[in-house]
């Protein structure tokens, strides 16, 4: 077992009960290795979006066993006490809006998660410059976020999600409303901040254009898993 | 930490203050409720510091002169006069009615005393006392009158000499005092017309009309135009006496009622404001309800606007407690705004009502914590919708 | 210096929120109950004083006169209307005279009966004279005869007893007469006393004057003390003053006096105090003096009111303070000084008192201090105060700000 990382072992989630019970998770098995990028493929309505939910603490599994980071999280039951730190802390979210705070500008909404864990306004304020720049959008670090275009502001998303440094990143269709150049962009920087931090990361998209780009892929049909190797097609030497 | 209220408020600081001013128009408005209510209970303080005295005598059974009218003789000061424990006595009376000035009528409680006698103006701010014993007249500024003014009291003109400021009466009718036989002559003599009428009727009254006493007709009709009534006995006591204990042998006289400052605060304060009090007092309790009512309206519509981004604060991190301080502070925020307008819009327009307003501190604190205590509570609503948020929303299905 | 957007927005809003504080804390501190109290003050000169009296009268006549009968009766007629002017003696009315006439021819008969029984009694006592005579006569000569034992003793006694009888006839003649004659003397009184009662039914003028009311027609029944008629003098016009008895010091007869009648109010008129009554009003508590006016107004009336000042000799010099400035604080009269920027209450003793409004202080103040004059609220040892220049606007209502 490696320390870090996602494990996920017979994950189950049951949605209502008795007759209207509809079994959006059957059994899920994932494992994501620090520093890996992960796609999660499938169609809608397979239980994407409440495997994300799962693994983001947001709803409670019915049954299975979840490990973040090397910590156990769920296991037939919450194993920590408090989820919101967890979620603060532990993992990143990446979604298809950005949803920046519209009255924190750039910088501090990228400062915001680690202040609120107590990193002092001025450090946290140098780490989001610093993610900012990483992410080429540092000459935006005063603006407001209505003053940016979208994939400016998907950017800082990402420097947002990447803020406290969590051992999880999970992004859902990050790569939705930008063209493929763009794309792309999105998927080198995740790799390097995957390789840099050793975080694992688990993207699910059904965006064509970064699909070849994993190295693994995970299906998802009707609530199980099947992990495929991916073309892993490189990113090096593009913008 | 940075301050997510601070934050957002400098964001979209237009719709704040404008709803702070429109708040602060509203806490004006109570505030100056407030006000004119503690006004009617200055103004009664004021009539009774004013007057000088420390006993009021008056018609047995009645509770004159202010809140009901009372008349005795007025020859009964002198047998007061000789009472234990008075330093001075002096006739009054009080009589409400309508001064002409040129043209114009003020409506003003006309007071007659006798000069250096408690019941007449103790400061002035112009002019000088009555010195003539007759056809002079000294007036409060809220009047409108000016020294020098002629104005007309029922059958003559006065001129003004003097002016004095805050002289009202419970009511707020400013007064004007003259001396008091021509007070006399104003309240209780008639017009002409009336004149005329009452000695036609005494002449045809064979009682009064017998030829055998000439003189007898002439007499009667004489003692139907004088008027030897006044309203009050104004007394002041020794020093080093209690106002009780010189009033109870005047009372037990048992033709006299008399009343000390508190009996006379209690009638005017409890019994004649009362009314008045009591509906001011609804009001206030409407008003601050209206309050309550749309800074929960206004924060709710606020906090729903931004669910989308407290949805997004719950799903990465930020706990309950930071979000619920964010509306709680700025529900405060927008209290305190309001709060100041209001308390510059009252005291800038308390001048202009008819009435005194008296804004007093206490009321501006009291109001201040009031309104703090009504945002927090009226952002209960938005915090409650904004704790039910789910942060799965943020998540697309 | 580049300041960036949102802090240049978080200057001006923080401008703004201080402007408003200090508009608050201004405004709070200006106004309401935590403002000083706003006075004036003016420095005391020595000076006089003019005082004056001050009160008002009606016209009345000093001689005036009701015209009626002593007795009961019914007028027979009223010779003067209102407004005549009469003289001394003119007859103004007649009373009827009813029965009088009557009763005077009666009383008259009776006289002349009267001198007929004063003449009958004369005769009478002639008659008695001459018996008594005849008895005095036949008494000597019978004694005579008595003396020489011519006749009896008891002829004798009946002619002493028929002297005696004449004697005491003539008395009663004599007496007799004596009655006609005081009976007549009564008849006569009673006749004067008639006359005299049937002129009083003319009724004449006691004097000079004119006629001011006519108050019984011809035929009216009048009783004793009614009057008819009335009578007054009219260049006896005067103005009976009355003046608060508390202010009435130095009224004296012959104080210049300044009148303005009701009817007349532009014009003033001079006069001197004539007589200050012994009797005052104790009800009303005035005094009374009459004024007489120096020369005759053209058309005043009785009964209409005047405005009378009075002019009383200058004080001596001393301190004199306004009126306005004179308070009063636990029982003593006095007035506040400021020093030290808070207000301290002098007791004072004062003196005459001007109708213009200032008053002499006898004791307790020097030339030259400064006493509070105007406050906007009663004063006490512990206020705060600000002197300015005047609290009220000058000619304009309101107060200055």
């Amino acid at each position: 077992m490696n320390p870090g990382g996602i494990i996920i072992e017979g994950l189950r989630k049951t949605y209502g009960q008795g007759d209207t019970a509809v079994e959006a998770l059957k059994d899920v098995n994932m494992t994501v290795g620090p520093g890996e990028v992960v796609g999660l493929v499938g169609p809608s309505g397979s239980g994407k979006s409440t495997l994300l939910k799962c693994l983001g603490a947001i709803i409670e599994p019915t049954a299975g066993r979840m490990v973040l980071g090397g910590k156990v999280i769920y296991d037939g039951s919450w194993k920590i006490p408090d989820l919101r730190t967890l979620r603060r802390d532990s993992i990143g979210f990446v979604f298809q809006a950005p949803y920046l705070i519209p009255f924190l500008d750039v910088t501090d909404n990228v400062a915001l998660l680690p202040m609120l864990a107590g990193v002092s306004n001025a450090t946290a304020r140098a780490r989001a410059l610093e993610l900012l720049a990483a992410l080429d959008v540092a000459h935006r670090a005063r603006a407001e976020p209505s003053q940016l275009s979208g994939g400016e502001q998907q950017r800082v998303s990402i420097a947002r999600a990447l803020a406290n440094r969590p051992p999880v990143i999970l992004a859902d269709e990050p790569t939705a409303p930008l063209d493929s150049e763009r794309a792309l962009g999105v998927m080198r920087i995740l790799n390097q901040m995957a390789q840099q931090s050793q975080t694992a990361i688990i993207v699910v998209t059904h965006d064509e254009k970064i699909i070849p780009t994993f190295k693994r892929i995970y299906h998802i049909r009707e609530g199980r898993t099947v992990e495929e190797a991916g073309e892993g097609r490189s990113l090096e030497g593009l913008a | 930490m940075i301050s997510l209220a601070g934050r957002d408020i400098l964001h979209a600081w237009q719709k704040f203050v404008f709803t702070g001013l429109g708040l602060g128009l509203l806490i004006g408005v109570t505030l100056s409720m407030a006000g004119v209510y503690r006004g009617m209970v200055d103004d009664a303080h004021a009539l009774l510091s004013n007057s000088g005295a420390d006993l009021w005598v008056v018609q047995k059974d009645t509770q004159g002169p202010y809140a009901e009218s009372s008349s005795i003789r007025d020859d009964l000061v002198r047998s007061v006069l000789g009472m234990p424990g008075v330093a001075r006595a002096a006739n009054v009376t009080y009589f409400t009615m309508q001064v002409q000035q040129g043209k114009d009528e003020v409506r003003a409680m006309v007071v007659g005393i006798e000069p250096g006698q408690p019941g007449g103006p103790g400061y002035l701010v112009a002019g000088r006392h009555l010195t003539r014993s007759h056809y002079e007249a000294v007036a409060d500024v809220k009047t409108g009158f000016a020294l020098g003014d002629r104005i007309r009291i029922r059958r003559h003109d006065y001129e003004v000499v003097g002016l004095t400021q805050r002289m009202v009466s419970s009511g707020g009718d400013p007064m004007v005092f003259i001396s008091l036989k021509d007070a006399q002559e104003a309240q209780f003599l008639k017009d002409n017309d009336a004149i005329l009428n009452d000695r036609v009727r005494t002449a045809a009254n064979p009682a009064f009309n017998r030829p055998g006493t000439p003189g007898l007709l002439d007499a009667v009709q004489a003692t139907q135009t004088s008027s030897h009534n006044v309203n009050a006995i104004l007394v002041q006591v020794q020093d080093g006496l209690l106002p009780e204990q010189v009033a109870e042998p005047i009372r037990r006289w048992k033709h006299l009622q008399v009343f000390t400052r508190e009996g006379m605060e209690d009638i005017l304060v409890a019994k004649l404001i009362a009314t008045s009090a009591k509906q001011i007092g609804m009001f206030l309790v409407i008003l601050a309800i209206v309050s309550a009512a749309i800074v929960a309206f206004i924060i709710y519509t606020m906090t729903l606007g931004k669910i989308r981004e407290i949805a997004v604060l719950k799903l990465i991190g930020t706990r309950n407690r930071t979000i619920a301080g964010m509306i709680l502070q700025q529900a405060l925020g927008l209290g305190v705004i309001g709060f100041v307008v209001g308390k510059l819009a009252a005291t800038l327009w308390a001048p202009v009502f008819p009435k005194f307003v008296l804004l007093q501190q206490g009321d501006a604190l009291t109001g201040f914590g009031v309104t703090m205590l009504i945002c927090a509570l009226a952002s209960t609503l938005a915090i409650r919708a904004a704790l039910r948020v789910d942060p799965a929303e943020a998540i697309g299905g | 210096m580049n300041i960036s957007t949102p802090m240049k927005r978080r200057l001006s809003l923080a401008a703004l929120a201080i402007f408003l504080l200090a508009a608050l804390a201004f405004v709070m501190l200006r106004s309401g109950p935590l403002a000083p109290t706003r006075v004036t003050v003016s420095k005391v000169q020595e000076g006089t004083l003019s005082p004056a009296l001050f009160g008002i009268g009606t016209v009345e006549a000093r001689r005036n006169w009701m015209i009626g009968p002593t007795v009961a009766g019914r007028v027979l007629s009223v010779r003067v209307d209102v407004g005549d002017s009469v003289k001394t003696g003119q007859l103004l009315a007649e009373m009827d005279p009813v029965d009088l006439e009557q009763r005077l021819a009666s009383l008259d008969a009776s006289i002349t009966r009267a001198v007929s029984v004063q003449a009958a009694a004369a005769a009478q006592q002639l008659d008695a004279a001459a018996r008594r005579e005849l008895a005095a006569v036949n008494f000597r000569r019978n004694q005579d005869l008595a003396d020489k034992n011519f006749i009896s003793a008891g002829a004798l006694e009946a002619r002493v007893q028929e002297k005696v009888s004449a004697d005491a006839a003539m008395q009663a003649a004599q007496a007799s007469v004596l009655g006609a004659g005081q009976d007549l003397t009564r008849l006569k009184a009673d006749r004067a006393a008639l006359l005299q009662q049937r002129l009083n039914v003319r009724l004449l003028a006691p004097a000079d004057g004119v006629v001011s009311s006519r108050d019984a027609e011809a035929g009216s029944t009048v009783v004793a003390g009614q009057a008819v008629l009335r009578l007054l003098d009219p260049g006896s016009l005067w103005i009976k003053l009355r003046i608060d008895q508390g202010r009435s010091a130095g009224l004296l007869p012959g104080l210049k006096a300044n009148i303005v009648l009701r009817s007349q109010s532009q014009t003033s008129l001079a006069g001197r105090v004539a007589r200050v009554e012994l009797l005052s009003d104790s009800v009303t508590e005035e005094r009374i003096a009459q004024v007489a006016f120096e020369q005759m107004p053209p058309a005043v009336s009785v009964g209409e009111m005047a405005e009378v000042t009075l002019q009383l000799p200058a004080t001596s010099k001393a301190v004199l303070v306004p009126s306005a400035s004179i308070q009063r604080q636990g029982g003593a009269t006095g007035v506040w000084r400021i020093e030290a920027g808070k207000p301290v209450f002098t007791p004072l003793r004062l003196g005459a008192s001007s109708l213009g409004g200032q008053v002499q202080v006898l004791e307790g103040l020097k030339a030259g201090d400064e006493v509070v004059v105007y406050s906007q609220k009663a004063l006490s040892s512990e206020s705060r105060v600000q002197v300015v220049d005047s609290l009220v606007k000058p000619a304009g209502a309101g107060l200055a700000p």
